[in-house]
């Protein structure tokens, strides 16, 4: 049995680490854009905010592949996929065989249109290079800009805070993380940031960048200058699809699988950032391109390539971080349009320091939002995950540290 | 091996678990010492109120495979199988709590911890006493439970304390209450205030 | 975060200053009720013991831990010491207030107890016959000082029996004296009781259950009646009267003085002071429109029987009160005073005082209250109080008062009823009304607020059962409205007529919980009257939110008494079934009586009307099933 995985963020690694769990000796061919060891994403966001060392990012050995026995083939991206003949085509023309193939291709942070992009100092948020190379910009830095107020441009902004930078943040919402977020906990985690220096602008796009060399001014639609000596560019993601044939392999914004995380393309598989599936609390085909997701969607996937058939239930958004005195953790659909039926309890708000949002609808919980007292935010997250009719009284979910035992009887 | 087993109908909520299991975790190993420590030790098993305020201890289930080690953004968690348990390494943890999200009995807590760096907050949870049975004792949870609501032993032979219990109660002349009358008297007794209350 | 399901009381009033309070972000005791679960369940079952150091011990109730205490208890001792020492606690409660009493009828002989004086000089000669003092050609200074010595006595080890153990059925004592029961002495009972409850005393959970009864009645017959009846000679026998109670007796036009606590020697100095010339015209200088007394809980409950002054609240009510923001000053002696309060009070402009030696509080200032000085001293602090009033912020106070008849004293009940008991036997002969229950006892938190009280009391009086009630109860059923004559369309044809002819409520407010004797006295007046025992009548008790030690004594003493009991939360008894079926059903073959235990007040109405229907049955009456 010959898998071919195209991709090695943490999608890739855990499909790897579970076909090994079942078959030692089928051949594994890797294919990585990044030729640093596997590394935790998200910890990039410490990086920045100097909390932790660019050192601690590794989260596998360097000697990965060989104690994985596996072929890798870094420092390069697909360019293509031969479905009839079941081949990888690489830039290079080489082409790769398999009898399995997973498309772990991630994603990359959605472009920006504006002039001034080649200046120094400005930067996207995806990669260990990107963090390396912001953390080397903080030299001498003392105004930044950031674009997006989503869950890269809200870390962005708050590691650059961090560092004691004059951090200006424009957001197209009222308030950040609001694909997360309700308004009121928006509220309160804006009133945090600006609290310790943060400059929010809304509604307020760029258009150009300005400098000498380094970038010295973002420059908005309506004319502003923003003097900045940095910028961090958080518009989101994008799958990156474009070597998938879209006519064969089903792709809408992400790669379209089923609960085998399989694609309409019998043994030809998609987790991670690029994949699409059913999200379990919004109840359609979503991409949530989240670190825990890729994490069990690639292990899933492994599973089933490896011949053991594994059903997974479906993707589903979810959050956590730590926003100077607020830690916020956020899961499922906090947002339920009005017409959906919903019924949604809440509990505190900024005089107390607190806040719970529960989103139910019938008896099921489908959205979660905490600010402090997140400890057993886990709690939420399993009963959402597991469409968990809730028979005790939902209250019981609103006490900060209800005990476990609640949940039975 | 053994591992601690609970069973939470004998749990009787006076907490001698939690009070135990931050002394044993403690750098002075006596209650009275460990209080006074700075920083504090903290209980990893959290005994709450269930259904009808009783009991309930509340501790990590070692799984297998650990959600919380899957999650974990620093690989600082990782499983020993020789006793079966999921570790945090303290040097690792980011503090992120990525962990506590993913953990379905919600059992992580976040505190600065006596045997952990100093300064900071870490992700702290049951680690089965390890020390201490490296030492040949038995948890400290279990040593201290005097209700038999925890226990260490073979899950096998719980299963089949379990079973002989069911196949004993369902043979004719057995006793039919399983539960001691006192206990089921006040139980019935609480649940009943707690109905009138509107719970 | 506390967010209880449903309402906490059955209240409004109890309900919108619930709400208040949290809006205030003020915690009250829901709060850290709820903070205190899961309740240790050896403490609860009476399972730990405490008593000695080479414990601290519990007993395993599943029965494979350990199952005595290092001293070799087992759960039955273990479980009767424990409810000993609640008992001997609660009986020395109320006997210290009695001591009290007695001290300023001393104080009163010998002129040291300025501003107290007899009000009933009458009481004063009858009380003085029942203890051996000559009353005949003496002046009642002097017979008040003799009194005096002679209930000093009944504190002590000389006698043989407290005195007014005479006052009970010949029956009733014969009882007591064949199982040891007779109280010999009021502190010596709960000395002996500590005593027994010392490691390595009595370690027999019977021989202890019949001290903590005979403990319980030097108590009853002890204690509290003392307490009761030198207050009535002191204070005044109380007589109906109307008066109004929750929490719209505040005003917010007028200083607000709550009195909270347990002894008229405090809160009838107040209430003087506050009467003060000098006192109300300051009120009027600083824009109120005078002075406003009103009670909560039992010294609350000693002002309305004597002078109709209102109630804000009973036990529960105590914090939410606080939190109308319409009190300037809360004045504290002794017992049921949560020490929350000044917290809570800190909240809003409330001056807290507590005035006794035995009681201090945090946050609250102390001003010492003793006989010589009382008077002095009140006037002090309600000018204090009247000077708070500019320092009001907002007031909340939600709710218009309700009206309610207080002051049924047993001379009352008598006066009422044209001087003798026949006219309520015939009735209860008659059937009319089928027999009486004395609900007694406090709220409590597992019980939700006044519930309790209110639904028996319903359901007893739909069934023609006259009802009686004491302390947090008697406010309870005032303000649900029972305590008005209209209330009689509420009761049974036969208790509505009778109601109704005679112009009472049906529901009569017979005082604080010291005053639960006064229930006795009534009781023995009936059996004398149908020369039987109190415990062939058809009358029994119920505390069906109690929560104190000083509730389980007198209940211990009811049913020690005679008068099978009812309570509504499960005393910490669960730990021993031996002690559990004695209490429950062997105590009837040893004081005619027993208690049950059941927080639903719907079934306790059920089980109340059973034991009821069932005495009258024994007597010959016609007798109602009831399902």
């Amino acid at each position: 049995m010959k898998h071919v995985i195209i991709g090695n963020g943490i999608a890739g690694v855990c499909a790897t680490e579970a076909i090994r769990l079942l078959d030692a000796t089928a051949d594994i061919t890797l294919i990585g854009d990044e030729t640093f060891p596997p590394y935790s994403r998200p910890m990039i966001s410490q990086v920045l905010d100097g909390s932790q060392p660019h050192g601690k990012l590794p989260i596998r050995s360097e000697h990965f592949y060989d104690e994985q026995n596996i072929t890798p083939l870094l420092g390069r991206r697909a360019g293509g996929i031969d479905v009839a003949n079941r081949q990888v085509l690489m830039a290079d023309d080489t082409r790769i065989d398999f009898d399995r193939l997973l498309i772990a291709s991630g994603a990359d942070p959605r472009p920006l249109k504006a002039e001034g992009l080649d200046l120094k100092n400005i930067f996207y948020m995806r990669t260990q290079d990107h963090a390396k190379q912001q953390v080397a910009a903080l030299d001498g830095a003392r105004r930044a800009v950031v674009l997006g107020g989503g869950l890269v441009g809200f870390k962005a902004a708050y590691g650059l805070l961090k560092r004691g930078l004059a951090v200006t943040m424009l957001i197209t919402s009222g308030y950040p993380l609001s694909m997360q977020v309700d308004e009121t906990a928006g509220r309160m985690i804006l009133d945090e940031l600006v609290c310790h220096g943060l400059t929010v602008e809304v509604g307020v796009s760029v258009c150009a960048f300005e400098g000498n060399g380094s970038v010295q001014a973002a420059v908005t639609d309506a004319g502003t200058r923003l003097p900045c000596d940095m910028v961090i560019i958080g518009k989101g993601v994008l799958p990156c699809r474009t070597f998938i044939p879209k006519g064969q392999i089903e792709v809408d914004l992400g790669v379209v699988v089923d609960e085998r995380l399989q694609t309409r393309v019998p043994g030809i598989y998609a987790a991670g950032d690029v994949a699409e599936m059913v999200d379990i609390a919004r109840g359609c085909r979503w991409v949530n391109a989240l670190w825990p997701e890729a994490a069990c969607q690639g292990r899933v996937a492994g599973l089933n390539m490896a011949g053991r058939p594994v059903a997974y239930p479906g993707s589903l958004s979810r959050n956590v971080m730590r926003v100077f005195d607020l830690d916020v953790l956020t899961v499922g659909n906090a947002n339920p349009s009005k017409d959906a039926g919903c019924r949604v309890l809440q509990s505190g708000g900024v005089a107390q320091q607190y806040y719970r949002r529960l989103v139910f609808r019938d008896d099921v919980l489908v959205g979660a939002v905490m600010i402090n007292r997140i400890e057993q935010g886990g709690v939420l997250r399993s009963l959402i995950e597991n469409r968990m009719p809730i028979r005790v009284p939902p209250e019981t979910l609103m006490t900060p540290g209800f005990n476990f035992g609640r949940l039975l009887y | 091996m053994k591992q601690v087993v609970v069973h939470p109908e004998r749990c009787v909520g006076c907490m001698q678990c939690m009070l135990a299991c931050a002394t044993a975790h403690s750098r002075s190993l006596t209650l009275f010492a460990a209080v006074q420590e700075t920083p504090q030790p903290k209980p990893r098993i959290h005994v709450g109120a269930g259904r009808f305020n009783e009991g309930f201890p509340n501790r990590c289930r070692h799984c297998d495979p650990a959600p919380c080690q899957m999650a974990c953004l620093a690989g600082a968690i990782y499983r020993r199988d020789s006793v079966d348990t999921v570790m945090i390494n303290p040097d690792r943890c980011i503090n992120c709590a990525s962990c506590a999200m993913a953990c379905p009995y919600g059992v992580i807590r976040f505190h600065e911890d006596p045997l952990g760096p100093s300064g900071h907050a870490i992700a702290v949870k049951c680690d089965n006493c390890s020390a201490r049975v490296a030492k040949g004792q038995t948890p400290a949870c279990v040593e201290i439970c005097k209700a038999g609501a925890l226990t260490y032993e073979e899950m096998d032979a719980a299963m089949r304390r379990k079973t002989r219990a069911v196949a004993h109660s369902m043979s004719t002349d057995a006793d039919p209450s399983a539960i001691p009358a006192g206990v089921a008297l006040l139980k019935s007794i609480k649940q009943s205030e707690l109905q009138l209350s509107g719970s | 975060m506390f967010d209880p399901r449903e309402s906490l009381s059955v209240t409004q009033d109890g309900d919108r200053l619930f709400a208040k309070a949290q809006q205030d972000g003020v915690e009250t005791v829901w709060e850290r009720h709820e903070a205190q679960q899961p309740q240790c369940g050896f403490c609860d079952m009476g399972l730990s013991c405490r008593i000695c150091i080479m414990g601290p011990c519990r007993v395993d109730p599943f029965g494979e831990g350990p199952q005595t205490g290092v001293c070799g208890a087992d759960a039955d001792i273990i479980v009767a010491r424990n409810l000993c020492r609640m008992i001997a606690a609660g009986a020395a409660s109320h006997s210290d207030h009695g001591r009290d009493l007695v001290e300023v009828l001393a104080g009163v002989a010998d002129g040291s107890a300025i501003g107290y004086k007899i009000r009933d000089e009458a009481k004063l000669r009858r009380l003085a016959e029942e203890y051996g003092v000559a009353t005949e050609d003496k002046k009642p200074l002097v017979i008040a000082g003799e009194l005096a010595q002679a209930m000093m006595e009944d504190y002590g080890m000389r006698q043989k029996a407290v005195k007014m153990v005479a006052r009970a059925p010949k029956k009733r004592r014969a009882v007591w004296e064949k199982f040891g029961l007779t109280p010999r002495g009021i502190d010596r009972e709960t000395s002996e009781m500590m005593h027994r409850t010392h490691m390595g005393v009595d370690n027999n959970w019977q021989s202890l259950l019949l001290q903590a009864m005979r403990n319980s009645l030097s108590d009853g017959w002890g204690g509290s009646m003392i307490a009761t009846e030198v207050s009535d000679i002191l204070f005044g026998v109380p007589t109906p009267r109307p008066t109004t109670v929750n929490a719209g007796v505040l005003k917010d036009d007028q200083v607000n003085i709550v009195v909270h606590g347990h002894n008229p020697v405090v809160s009838e100095m107040v209430s003087k002071a506050c009467q003060d010339k000098a006192l109300v015209d300051l009120a009027k200088e600083k824009g109120a429109g005078g002075i406003n007394l009103v009670g909560v809980c039992c010294t609350g409950n000693e002002l309305l029987m004597r002078r109709g002054i209102a109630m804000a609240g009973n036990h529960l009510m105590t914090e939410l009160i606080l939190s109308t923001g319409a009190v300037d000053m809360m004045i504290v002696d002794y017992q049921c005073i949560m020490p929350s309060l000044g917290k809570v009070a800190a909240c809003y402009h409330t001056r807290m005082v507590s005035t006794s030696d035995k009681a201090k509080f945090p946050h609250m200032a102390h001003h010492e209250f003793h006989p010589h000085n009382a008077e002095k001293k009140a006037v002090e602090v309600v000018r204090s109080a009247v000077e708070n009033y500019v320092n009001r912020g907002k007031v909340l106070i939600p709710v218009t008062s309700q009206e309610a008849v207080g002051g049924f004293s047993v001379e009352a009940i008598l006066g009422a009823l044209g001087g003798t008991p026949e006219p309520l036997i015939e009735a209860i002969k008659a059937g009319k009304i089928r027999g009486a229950v004395g609900i007694v006892g406090c709220n409590n938190p597992k019980i939700k607020h006044d519930y309790g009280h209110v639904t028996l009391t319903r359901r007893l009086i739909e069934n023609d059962i006259l009802v009686v009630d004491t302390g947090c109860v008697a406010v309870a059923t005032a303000k649900a409205g029972f305590k008005v004559p209209a209330a009689a369309d509420m009761a049974g044809p036969g208790l509505k007529a009778i109601c109704n002819a005679l112009g009472i409520p049906p529901v009569l407010h017979m005082g604080s919980c010291v005053d639960n004797v006064r229930i006795l006295v009534l009781v023995s007046a009936l059996a004398d009257a149908l020369g039987i025992d109190i415990s062939d009548l058809p009358v029994a008790g119920s505390a069906p939110e109690w929560y104190s030690e000083k509730a389980v004594t007198i209940g211990t003493y009811f049913v020690a008494s005679g008068v099978t009991t009812h309570l509504g939360p499960m005393p910490p008894i669960t730990g021993s079934m031996n002690v559990v079926n004695l209490l429950t059903s062997g105590l009837k073959d040893v004081v005619g009586a027993t208690f049950a235990v059941e927080p639903d007040p719907e079934k306790a109405a059920v089980f109340l009307r059973r034991t009821i229907e069932g005495k009258r049955k024994a007597l010959g009456l016609d007798a109602r099933s009831v399902d």
